[in-house]
């Protein structure tokens, strides 16, 4: 199947509808509550939550025995928020940092899951096979449930979002003053993060456990390098997102053998690779290509002060020099001077340049005026 | 115990001092979290290392995938020199899209051969004996072993020649750089022989276990001492003991070895975690209490000695006045009363002479901006601590 099959297909396919339609809006959720997550300076918090989320799924089918993912869910809910909590605990009572802190919850979580993963394996009832899809993550085993299920969190999380759009706003930027202005800092804070912990646990059964933080982090992270306000990045992290999501599923589903999770993060990826790049205001080749042309810019007052100050010690400030007493020094090369005149500010006669009086003036004033309407 | 018994724990045993070693400086350095990203990103390494070699115990294999590691941070530092992210989001971003590389790699290419994600993930420790390093024919032990060992010997080397500069590097970075050790040549030491460790012990024990072998005994060792020296040794011994009560622990469950160790180094975590003398959580909560009615009994004290009115020093409006609740302010008034602070006559409170002392001392240190030092003072003329 190629990707134009796969795009004829995914509305009327039951399988590829449904698993593109819970990628993309896996992918807008996350990628929504990822902004704050970057934002707020937590983003390994996903990791580890997603690590710690496993237990919780491990001992919830212990004691049901069932596959339901819901439940397994909720099991993995709770287990992430008591990691999440322990995490914060020793954050702020111990002297333990907050980067021992996240490691050790995640491997000391992750692995006691595994424990319990091989324990259960090795039961009697046959009813455990599948169990590690948790790992990797498998979208193609998603079912219409569990995508009215995520549309009803992503709903949910939306209307919060909305209705506490001011608070999470003011705790983001400065906390202390939100605490002044009388706001329940800690219970806002409860809120975001018990919602970071509830889109990350969605994300298990598609993306895994071991990715689920690139599908927080990615598109939050290219979101942030087009704006600096927040409603406009929560928006295109959610954008970001579910395109990741849809184009990761059309994909992996027009190869054989490429697991959807994989595929996703890594079209995040190149989501994230091209803000940085391209973005316009913060991206690496624009600042690069303002790096240079200030550097040209400084180049070229260099030379126009050099013949200032050359001009100063004469009477008539447009009396000729020979070109040659310019040197490279002074940042001139032919470029610079030929500039120097489109700007009208010198003139050539053969071998010989002179100051006008706009060139005299402007170099007057080159470091006496900080904002120039010419560079 | 069988022989394959015992070389089972001894391998567990060596890869827990050597991750031990390494993962007490990240703890120190505040770079744990890039011990996972390496765990995880090493897997392009291994796969394409895989391909070249087909031998998951070769030396080249190991050195690519430590490349691999290496690879990663300076990805991360890349990232984050841009300023466009900060630091936790770079490692955030990058490992995971190194992992996926490296799952993508094994699904296209080596679905045929021995190499599955969750070998990398959690290692078969149970395996590990049954590989053997022949040399000209004699069987001189399991390979993992010999890799392990060696690996082992040179991290202790490393550390026995760089302690003192390690040390300092740690503690104060630009000291070091102002004596003129290269603060880049011991961070990228460092990682390197993270990254070497973590490649040489993910074959036995799997990524995640190097993660918690490396972080936990240190984070353990590090809420029980303040010394480098026995923070090391404290770590190496945390990271044996669980090594080896996981092995039996899992051998009981018949569950996977890796997962039975983190756990074992789970539940000694959270012992120390809770009943560590200074740094444990039920000793600072204690503290924390006793400083809260310590300050109260102070503010208490500055009250009595601000106010000569009988009125503002009846027992009774004690509450109104400081705006405690009953039982806050009987505590206080205990509290003072058994350290002789005040006497209590007909109902009035008065400062003693120790009372006022301590007072006015306390005051000279508020106003001077000095708070710290009125810790020191309530050694002084506390007999009973609050």
């Amino acid at each position: 199947m190629d990707i134009q099959e796969y795009f004829s297909l995914v509305f009327s396919d039951y399988t590829l509808r449904t698993i593109t339609l819970g990628t993309a809006i896996l992918g807008a959720v996350t990628g929504m509550l990822g902004s704050f997550a970057v934002l707020r300076k937590q983003s390994l918090l996903g990791d580890a939550i997603s690590h710690a989320a496993l237990p919780g799924i491990a001992i919830s089918f212990l004691i049901t025995g069932a596959k339901d993912s819901n439940t397994l869910l909720l099991g993995a809910l709770v287990s992430g928020l008591i990691g999440t909590f322990w995490i914060r605990g020793i954050i702020s009572k111990t002297h333990l940092k907050s980067d021992t802190a996240l490691g050790l919850i995640l491997s000391l979580f992750f692995g006691f899951g595994m424990l319990l993963l091989t324990f259960i394996q090795k039961q009697p009832n046959a009813n455990q096979a599948g169990l590690d899809k948790y790992l990797f993550g498998q979208a193609a085993t998603l079912i219409e449930s569990d995508v009215w299920m995520m549309a009803i969190v992503t709903g949910i999380c939306l209307f919060v979002l909305l209705l506490f759009w001011k608070e999470f706003k003011i705790l983001l930027f400065d906390k202390d003053y939100a605490k002044t202005l009388g706001f329940n800092t800690k219970a806002i804070d409860i809120l975001i993060t018990s919602f970071i912990v509830l889109a990350i646990v969605l994300g298990l059964q598609t993306v895994g456990v071991v990715l689920m933080s690139a599908m927080l982090l990615a598109p939050a992270a290219a979101a942030r390098q087009w704006t600096n306000s927040l409603a406009t990045m929560v928006f295109l992290a959610a954008i970001f997102g579910a395109f990741s999501g849809v184009f990761g599923t059309a994909i992996s589903a027009s190869q054989d053998n490429l697991s959807t999770g994989p595929v996703i993060v890594l079209v995040a990826a190149v989501f994230v690779f091209v803000s940085f790049v391209f973005s316009p205001s913060r991206g690496l080749l624009f600042k690069q290509i303002r790096f240079i042309k200030n550097r040209r810019d400084l180049q070229l007052h260099k030379t126009l002060s050099f013949m200032y100050n050359i001009a100063e010690t004469h009477d008539d400030i447009s009396h000729p020099h020979e070109i040659k007493i310019l040197n490279n020094f002074h940042g001139f090369t032919k470029g610079t001077l030929k500039k120097l005149v489109d700007k009208n500010y010198v003139i050539l006669e053969g071998s010989t340049w002179s100051l006008t009086n706009d060139g005299f003036k402007t170099a007057l004033n080159l470091y006496n005026q900080l904002t120039k309407k010419d560079e | 115990m069988s022989s394959a018994q015992i070389e089972i724990q001894l391998i567990a045993s060596l890869v827990a001092i050597a991750c031990a070693i390494p993962g007490t400086f990240l703890v120190l350095r505040k770079m744990a979290m890039i011990s996972d990203a390496i765990s995880h990103s090493i897997l392009p390494g291994i796969v394409i290392g895989f391909f070249i070699t087909q031998d998951l115990n070769s030396p080249l294999l190991i050195l690519l995938a430590a490349l691999t590691g290496v690879i990663t941070v300076v990805l991360v530092e890349y990232i984050q020199k841009t300023g466009l992210v900060k630091e936790d989001t770079a490692i955030g971003l990058v490992f995971p899209v190194l992992f996926s590389i490296g799952v993508l790699m094994i699904a296209k290419k080596a679905n045929d051969v021995h190499l599955d994600i969750d070998a990398v993930l959690l290692g078969e420790l149970a395996l590990a004996p049954f590989d053997r390093l022949l040399i000209s024919g004699v069987d001189v032990g399991p390979k993992s072993l010999w890799i392990i060992g060696s690996i082992l010997c040179i991290t202790v080397l490393l550390l026995l020649a760089f302690f003192k500069e390690l040390k300092l590097s740690t503690f104060d970075k630009g000291l070091a750089a102002s004596l003129g050790f290269s603060p880049a040549i011991i961070h990228y030491g460092l990682m390197t022989v993270s990254s070497i460790t973590t490649v040489g012990a993910f074959d036995a024990v799997g990524a995640i276990l190097v993660v918690a072998l490396m972080i936990a005994p240190a984070a353990s060792a590090y809420l029980l001492t303040t010394d480098l020296k026995k923070m090391l040794i404290l770590s190496i011994i945390f990271g044996v003991l669980s090594a080896i009560s996981g092995y039996w622990f899992a051998h009981w469950l018949d569950a996977s070895i890796a997962g039975s160790i983190t756990t074992m180094l789970g539940v000694l975590f959270l012992i120390v975690y809770l009943f560590a003398p200074s740094k444990g959580i039920i000793a600072v909560l204690y503290r924390e209490k006793q400083q809260r009615i310590e300050v109260s009994l102070l503010t208490f004290l500055l009250h009595l000695k601000n106010h000569d009115d009988e009125n503002e020093r009846h027992v009774n409006h004690l509450n109104e006045h400081i705006n405690w609740q009953k039982v806050r302010s009987k505590i206080v008034l205990d509290l003072a009363l058994k350290n002789n602070m005040i006497m209590i006559d007909d109902s009035i409170v008065f400062l003693t002479p120790k009372g006022d002392k301590f007072t006015t001392q306390a005051i000279d240190y508020i106003i001077t901006n000095e708070d710290a030092q009125i810790e020191g003072m309530k050694d002084d003329f506390f007999l009973f601590r609050g």
